[in-house]
């Protein structure tokens, strides 16, 4: 009668089987042997059991419900625990990149959601990419703002097509009847869409057009499309100001970007500028060395020393074939909101910049304030066109040692506005080759932030992840398993073969 | 204690004296190394495909970022790894205790001062520490990878951990089916088919209520393992875990009790 009870599991576990293989056709035949005959083998068996334990003394019985009984204690701490545990939400980053652990800008993202976000994982059940991207999502769905599902793509057709999903692993965030699409979520496409979510009131910022200025529709690799495309996530709205033919700041301003003019910009536009800022206006201007535009003189005005040479850093060595030190590595900053989070760990990196230094301030309740720095030993190298074409820089006998600046920022109290101007010494540092490198991104956005008055803004972005693509040659793969990928297993082999051997032998 | 460590000393005598235990590692480590150098090769081979100018749609010496040795040759590996030790820990674990029943010297076991907790948990330690040698011979080849691909060895630790757990469920699993079994080759057949049913439950998702499936997909041993392999440690998953070995003691023990009580 003991064989009952393997039967009886059996024939229950294939009936319950087949009554969810065909739900729609109902339960056959099959079905209901299977759970009629299964239970009764059940119950003979269970019959069978108790018999059987009226032979054996009271206490084995005893003894043997006790150790029953401990069974069940044991299942139930388990699962208590692992729901615990679960809910705990405890968990260890331990990836190289904390692929895992969100950033700063990831978690302001999510507190600033004004309604929760739903997000939708659909997937191919068989893809095994898509379980990076549900563990991505749960430590989205720990912030409490985010709802998880998962949604299988052939079930789903439907929905699928609604949302223009076309292959697995894309995540749908949904809020309210707005929605964003990411395929291939990473933390930095799913921080995107969740700004472009719970985007706040637009800043008008007007890009100045006209004298040379970097191409912010450009993608390739000098040009500024990232940058255009990283102001619109965060909720500036860009228009064009063509200075060839303007001769006031829009009113509705709420900065002026200059990157890199080139040639001279007409007296009226400067004129037009100098108006604007004693309005309380916003100026960004990203200046190349070895350029005069006429805007230099008009920063001057405000304080900013913008010499025309370019920074030496010894400390950076040579970076991207360039000499060595013309592109500083930037690792110290000053105390303020425009650089933030911002240290010795998380640089920054210019390319053939020049210096931006607070050297006067127009009135004395105005604020000037140099926030980024090469290395306490770099220099001033004149021959600026030598440079930028690839030549050593010269360093003059009496060259100043210093920690040179290449940012500089501004406050001036003009009546009941208060004009900012923001001046980095570089534009190359924005390009798209450059933007996301280390923290160039975080230092143009939170300095314009800053300008802006969005201080709340301000923050760290997620980065992008690098990948190891290192190739090792056919013959170093081969050299690897015949030297030490058969080795193990030879001598674990060998072992065997001894112990064998002995037991043969006696 | 004395007696449980004599006990523990005596089941790591027995295991290494036989050859199956050196089998099963030397079974561990070739099969580890045919599947990483494997994997090795055939991303070298992508890599050299997509680095010449006979690709079209790329540039030349432009790869995909999905080709990588993170996503091309490290999860792969540790994930065929997981599944390899489903196929070799019941070897393990089948003569455990059912070859001690098979021969009689279970009821010479039963005399001694050892207690069933004792016994139970002398065998468990002895066949956990087989594991964990196991893992310690496949961890040669990913710790190459690992300087290799800039993993980090703080994530190839999390990914041996979850393999060591992962081992110790399975080791489990196998312990309760021996303790409940005379014959070692009934031991390792149960033993292999509760690990299978129990390691992946998403194939069940196609023909169950989406509210089962939610319900009965936590079970599942893969999904488990896969968060590790990521190189995440969650609590959840620790205890999950942790609950295998708890429960699967629990087991053995009744079934060596029964076994006494009969």
């Amino acid at each position: 009668m003991r064989g009952l009870l393997p039967v009886g599991t059996v024939a229950l576990i294939f009936g319950v089987g087949s009554f969810y293989t065909a739900p729609s056709a109902g339960p056959g035949l099959f079905t209901w042997i299977n759970l009629g005959g299964g239970a009764l083998a059940l119950l003979l068996a269970a019959a069978s059991a108790l018999r059987g334990r009226s032979d054996a003394s009271p206490a084995s019985r005893r003894l043997l419900v006790r150790s029953l009984l401990w069974v069940l204690v044991a299942l139930i701490v388990a699962m208590g625990a692992e729901q615990l545990g679960r809910r705990s939400g405890w968990q260890l980053d331990a990836t190289a990149e904390r692929r895992y652990s969100l950033a700063p800008a990831t978690r302001a993202a999510l507190e600033a959601l004004p309604a929760p976000v739903e997000a939708i994982l659909f997937l191919d059940r068989l893809d095994t990419r898509a379980r990076s991207s549900r563990l991505l999502l749960q430590t989205l769905a720990g912030s409490g703002v985010v709802t998880v599902r998962e949604s299988d793509l052939d079930e789903s057709a439907d929905q699928a097509e609604r949302f223009g999903v076309v292959s697995s692993n894309t995540v749908v965030l949904v809020r309210g009847n707005r929605f964003e699409t990411v395929e291939r979520p990473t933390e930095g496409s799913l921080f995107e869409a969740l700004q472009h979510l719970g985007r706040s009131a637009e800043r008008r910022v007007y890009v100045a057009r006209g004298a040379g200025e970097g191409d912010l529709v450009r993608s390739d690799d000098v040009g500024y499309s990232g940058l255009a495309a990283a102001l619109q996530t965060e909720s500036y709205s860009l228009h064009d100001w063509v200075t060839a033919a303007a001769s006031e700041v829009p009113a509705d301003a709420d900065a002026v970007l200059f990157v890199a003019p080139r040639r001279g910009l007409r007296q009226p536009v400067l004129a037009a500028l100098e108006r604007y800022l004693q309005g309380g206006g916003r100026l960004v201007a990203l200046l190349e060395p070895g350029t005069h535009t006429g805007l230099e003189e008009l920063l001057e005005r405000w304080g900013f020393g913008l010499a025309d040479a370019v920074v030496v850093d010894p400390a950076s060595g040579p970076v991207e074939g360039d000499p060595a030190g013309v592109n500083p590595i930037v690792f110290s900053y000053a105390e303020h909101p425009a650089v933030a989070g911002l240290n010795a760990s998380r640089m920054t990196f210019f390319l053939r910049a020049r210096p931006v230094d607070g050297v006067r301030k127009p009135r004395p309740e105005d604020d000037l304030r140099t926030l980024a720095f090469a290395s306490r030993r770099s220099w001033l190298a004149p021959n600026v066109e030598a440079v930028q074409r690839g030549l050593a820089p010269e360093r003059p006998e009496d060259a100043e040692e210093n920690y040179w600046p290449l940012l500089a920022v501004g406050r001036y109290p003009r009546g009941d506005r208060e004009a900012r101007i923001a001046v980095f010494g570089d534009s190359d540092f924005a390009s798209n080759r450059y933007l996301r490198a280390v923290y160039n991104l975080d230092l143009l956005m939170n300095t314009l932030h800053w300008v802006t008055e969005r201080e709340p803004a301000i923050t760290l972005r997620p980065k992008a992840l690098t990948v190891d693509q290192f190739p090792l040659t056919v013959q170093d793969s081969l050299s690897m398993f015949y030297g030490v990928g058969l080795v193990v297993p030879e001598l674990c082999l060998i072992a065997a073969a001894l112990l064998w051997a002995r037991r043969r032998i006696g | 204690m004395r007696p449980w460590l004599a006990l523990l000393r005596k089941e790591l005598a027995v295991a290494f004296g036989s050859p199956m235990a050196w089998l099963t590692l030397a079974g561990v480590g070739l099969v580890t190394a045919l599947i990483f150098f494997d994997h090795l090769r055939i991303y070298n081979q992508i890599l050299f495909l997509y680095a010449t100018t006979t690709m079209g749609g790329f540039e030349t010496d432009t790869v995909p970022t999905y080709v990588n040795l993170r996503d091309q040759v490290f999860l792969p590996v540790m994930e065929t790894l997981a599944l390899t030790l489903v196929g070799l820990v019941p070897l393990v674990t089948m003569r455990v205790f059912a070859e001690e029943r098979s021969r009689g010297t279970d009821e010479l076991l039963a005399t001694t001062l050892l207690t069933p907790t004792q016994i139970v948990a002398g065998k468990f330690a002895a066949t956990y520490l087989l594991v964990a040698l196991m893992l310690a011979l496949s961890f040669i080849y990913p710790a190459s990878s690992v300087v290799r691909a800039g993993l980090g060895m703080p994530h190839l630790m999390v990914v041996y951990l979850g393999l060591f757990a992962l081992g110790i469920a399975l080791a489990s699993i196998g312990l309760v089916c021996s303790a409940f079994s005379t014959h070692q080759l009934v031991a390792a057949v149960s033993a292999y088919a509760v690990a299978f049913v129990l390691y992946d439950f998403r194939w069940t998702a196609q023909f169950l209520p989406d509210t089962v499936a939610a319900w009965i997909d936590p079970l599942s041993l893969h999904p488990r393992f896969g968060s590790f392999a990521e190189g995440m440690v969650r609590g959840g998953d620790l205890l999950y875990f942790a609950g295998y070995v708890l429960v699967g003691f629990a087991l053995a023990r009744f079934a060596l009790i029964q076994a006494r009580v009969r």
